[in-house]
């Protein structure tokens, strides 16, 4: 069905172009339809790396910049096939989009932006003050355009040609953004930590929206030199870097957004081009005010309008599951024996300044155990987590995991290699469902490339099914079937934890990080942590657990760790935890009457957490 | 070893100018986690506002030509004050428009206004002052002065001492009153200001003003020694914002030390290869950024988890 309506889209979209070069020949609507085609190609890339992945770039007439001087100069001076050249510029263009993507890894936000902006200036200074090879302003002329047998396009043609690019464009990012591609990029944009904890390489995806990005503006770029024959520094301005911000910004986040915003920007430049002094001031006020009055752009408006007319309609694309038939296994997890060192961690030290976390902790974690890690606020429990995980990196010390050494590795490929963990403050993807959330996490077990997803290859669908399925199997199982297409932020706090957690089990962890997965909840939903932290250790995944509510602790753990100013000063099984003086000193202080800590170990603690939790 | 000394000397001037910029956008940023994107382009409207005061007070039109003897130090004084308040009354304009309804959204909303805002104000000065560059002499005089054989604009040493003065008066602020231990707090943490009966919301607003101001009164300073044009703004900017991450955005100090370090490494490189100062200011920070992202004298910031 949906094929089918796919299939009728497509023919529509293609009949469109079509016609669209025939209806007139009038030169300057031609030109007009060209150049939404090449605006719309530019942003269609742009979409990805600003609306989906969240990285705003003030640049990207740099990269067209790239593109359109390819082309020039493999064609005038090389005397390349401008086919081939204008492949080249997309090639070129990646590998800048590389290069600007290098600065990503250490700053986001603001800083990443003027960064961009710095980038678009270099460029810009290069091609105007280089004389000798860009030819400044006075420009490169002769660009060879592209030509069917030795007849260059008309006017008609390079609609057609455009046309035919901004659609590839559409369909293959449109299924990219739709799998696990889509929801990588999505949740790099929600919280990079997150990502990272389930497998999904920050740096990786954010290079990756770059490089995609920088291949449509810089075919972009290269289309204007071929077809105007001409190309110089005088197109290459910080003004152009804002249109296209804007195209994507004002289009709004959908694959349809940049489509919408190429239109109707490019028709209105082409419109107030009589005006020159009012055209950019246009672009000022639609920057300062368009984001106000329209915060999700003109796609999230019309979608808006549109749902308003069908109510109830679906929007995430997937409809009615059959609950699966078998309940979920992981994929990894081996029902290894019992007993067997999982992780071991020597002489961790971490320190910020004079406050000292974590100083000389080593642990042993042993297959099938349920480990839990206590001990007043501020111990460093939280901080060995994150060591653990590699969210942090320790000052010294080593750490040992299924026989390797993961002391340095970056947090996805810890994730990936089986330690899954779940964070104090929630950090769920809160605009996608419920269901995507556990699909994300399901995201290093997909093995489908970049190409099949591109493409939407067999073996990318077959994957998606098969992650449906899965996913579906883990929500079963933590009793969140019904929830699985609502909004993650739409749950009520107590399943929003249990949704972080599904999404931990989705990556098919050998050991399961819990950061005091009570904390909030209700005396039930207590009931049912505990519940479905034994369903856990049934399926033969090792836990560590850090948690202040001492009936938890002691109901399920098979070993207990005590830290307390940063140190171990205790560790064994919960009775022997129970009744050891030093623990008892730290949380209670010295001077007690040991004869009735048994009982005020449980309860005073609780208090403690939750008197400077609340 | 004169050029080498003549360098210094500008290369100090230019540090001047960048650290009130670099300033500007510290004290915003550090107040709100925000700044003005479009400073370039109230710079510009600082310099071309205090030119256009210098003329008036003169008897001519705001695009008539300037004679030599016309800007005096009284009527070049009341240029800089006339840019300060007048910037100072956008940057409050530019937080109610384009900061206040985006604090605290996720995206970077407030990028795209405060660019929307600098977009608005050069098409407006560009109906006002047209595109050419506008000439102003230095109140101080023309004449080179010699110091060890070097050659130095009399503009340049003003400009140093005048931003000297003004770094040096805003720290003693924000060390000393009431007003600056204000600013700090809120600088550390917005809600325990608020709890600690701290007027947050005028402190912001003056934070802006500050800002902006600033930078009018960076714009008036620059005009003599290069000229006064609508486009004059993004690159002084941008280097500024380059200064402000090299010393450390959050640390007022270190982006003073990070503008003179700029400005003396645009002037030195300026006289090896004039093409690759840009360039090669760029890639500094861009090293700056991978090795010491906080700045030299910033603070890592750590992410609770």
């Amino acid at each position: 069905m949906s094929q089918l309506k796919k299939l009728i889209q497509i023919s529509l979209a293609i009949i469109a172009i079509t016609l669209l070069p025939l209806s007139t020949d009038n030169g300057f609507y031609l030109k007009i339809f060209f150049m939404i085609g090449v605006n719309y190609l530019a942003a269609s890339g742009l979409n990805v790396l600003v609306n989906y992945t969240g990285q705003k770039s003030l640049g990207h007439a740099g990269l067209f910049a790239v593109g359109a001087y390819t082309v020039a100069l493999l064609t005038t001076r090389l005397s390349w096939n401008p086919w081939l050249a204008f492949l080249a510029s997309g090639v070129v263009a990646a590998a800048f989009g590389l290069i600007i993507a290098l600065p990503a890894l250490r700053v986001r936000g603001p800083a990443l932006a003027m960064v961009t902006i710095a980038f678009g200036i270099v460029v810009e200074k290069i091609v105007s003050e280089w004389q000798d090879v860009f030819a400044g302003q006075q420009g490169i002329y002769g660009v060879v355009p592209l030509s069917i047998g030795n007849m260059p396009f008309n006017a008609q043609q390079w609609v057609w040609f455009v046309g035919g690019l901004g659609l590839i464009a559409h369909l293959t990012l449109g299924s990219l953004l739709k799998g696990k591609y889509g929801r990588a990029f999505a949740a790099v944009n929600a919280s990079e930590l997150a990502a990272e904890s389930v497998g999904i390489s920050v740096y990786g995806f954010k290079v990756l929206a770059f490089i995609i990005s920088a291949v449509t503006c810089g075919f972009s770029g290269a289309l204007i030199a071929q077809q105007n024959q001409y190309i110089s520094s005088d197109f290459i301005t910080f003004s152009l870097s804002i249109f296209f911000l804007l195209i994507v910004l004002f289009g709004g986040k959908s694959t349809y957004g940049p489509l919408l915003g190429a239109i109707v920007l490019t028709l209105l430049d082409a419109f107030l081009a009589r005006w020159p002094e009012w055209q950019h001031f246009t672009y000022g006020a639609l920057l300062l005010f368009g984001l106000y009055i329209m915060p999700n752009g003109l796609s999230g408006l019309v979608s808006g309008i549109a749902k308003k007319l069908k109510l109830g309609s679906n929007q995430s694309g997937v409809t009615n599951y059959d609950a699966p038939s078998q309940a979920w296994r992981g994929d990894t997890i081996d029902q290894q024996t019992k007993n067997e060192t999982l992780l071991s961690a020597q002489d961790l030290c971490k320190a910020y300044g004079g406050v000292v976390p974590t100083h000389h902790v080593s642990l042993e974690l042993k297959t099938g155990h349920i480990h839990s890690l206590i001990g007043p606020n501020g111990a460093g429990k939280t901080t060995l987590l994150n060591i653990l995980s590699g969210i942090v990196k320790p000052d010294q010390g080593n750490i040992v995991f299924l026989n390797t050494a993961i002391t340095k590795w970056p947090a996805h490929k810890i994730s990936n290699l089986g330690l899954a963990r779940t964070f104090q403050n929630l950090r769920l993807f809160t605009d996608m469902s419920v269901l995507d959330n556990v699909k994300t996490g399901l995201h290093a077990r997909m093995k489908s490339g970049l190409w099949a997803n591109l493409l939407s290859l067999p073996n990318s669908k077959r994957q998606e099914q098969e992650a449906n399925v899965k996913a579906q199997q883990i929500l079963v199982l933590m009793g969140l079937a019904d929830r699985a297409l609502d909004l993650a932020a739409s749950l009520p706090y107590g399943m929003q934890r249990r949704v972080e957690i599904a999404r931990a089990l989705a990556t098919s962890p050998q050991l399961l990080l819990l950061d005091e997965p009570a904390a909030g909840l209700n005396p039930q939903e207590t009931h049912e942590l505990i519940d479905i932290i034994v369903a856990i250790k049934k399926l033969g995944i090792t836990v560590l657990l850090i948690e202040h509510h001492m009936d938890i602790v002691m109901a399920v753990s098979d070993h207990v760790i005590v830290l307390d100013y940063g140190q171990k000063i205790a560790e064994g099984r919960p009775e022997e935890i129970r009744n050891n003086t030093r623990v008892i000193t730290a949380y209670l202080g010295e001077d007690d009457n040991a004869a009735d800590s048994n009982d005020t170990i449980s309860h005073g603690s609780a208090d403690l957490a939750g008197g400077t939790h609340a | 070893m004169v050029a080498l000394l003549q360098a210094v000397f500008s290369g100090l001037a230019l540090g001047g100018i960048y650290g009130l910029v670099a300033l500007g956008f510290s004290i915003t940023h550090s107040t709100t986690k925000t700044f003005n994107f479009g400073q370039g382009e109230f710079l510009a409207a600082g310099a071309l506002i205090g030119v256009s005061v210098v003329l008036m007070m003169s008897g001519h039109p705001i695009t008539a030509a300037l004679n030599p003897g016309d800007v005096t130090p009284l009527r070049y004084g009341i240029a800089v004050i006339v840019s300060f308040a007048v910037l100072g009354l956008f940057g409050a304009i530019l937080y109610f428009t384009a900061v206040r309804p985006f604090i605290g959204l996720s995206g970077l909303a407030w990028v795209m206004s405060t660019i929307g805002f600098g977009i608005i104000i050069q098409n407006t000065a560009l109906a006002l002052w047209g595109p050419t560059p506008i000439v102003m002499g230095s109140p101080v005089g023309n004449d080179v002065i010699r110091i060890a054989g070097a050659g130095i604009l009399p503009q340049e040493i003003l400009v140093l001492f005048a931003s000297i003065i003004t770094m040096v008066l805003l720290d003693i602020v924000m060390r000393k009153t009431r007003f600056g231990k204000a600013v700090r707090a809120v600088a550390h943490s917005r809600n325990a200001a608020i709890l600690m009966g701290i007027n947050v919301p005028a402190i912001v607003v003056i934070a802006f003003v500050m800002s902006s101001g600033l930078a009018g009164m960076a714009g008036i300073l620059v005009v003599p020694i290069t000229t006064a044009s609508v486009f004059m703004g993004l690159s002084i900017a941008l280097k500024a914002f380059s200064a402000a991450i090299l010393g450390g955005l959050n640390n007022p100090r270190g982006c003073i030390l990070g503008a003179f370090l700029l400005g003396l490494m645009e002037a030195l490189i300026g006289l090896w290869h004039a093409e690759l100062r840009e360039i090669s200011i760029f890639l500094v920070i861009i090293l700056v950024l991978v090795f010491k992202p906080e700045g030299l004298l910033g603070q890592r910031q750590v992410e609770k988890v």
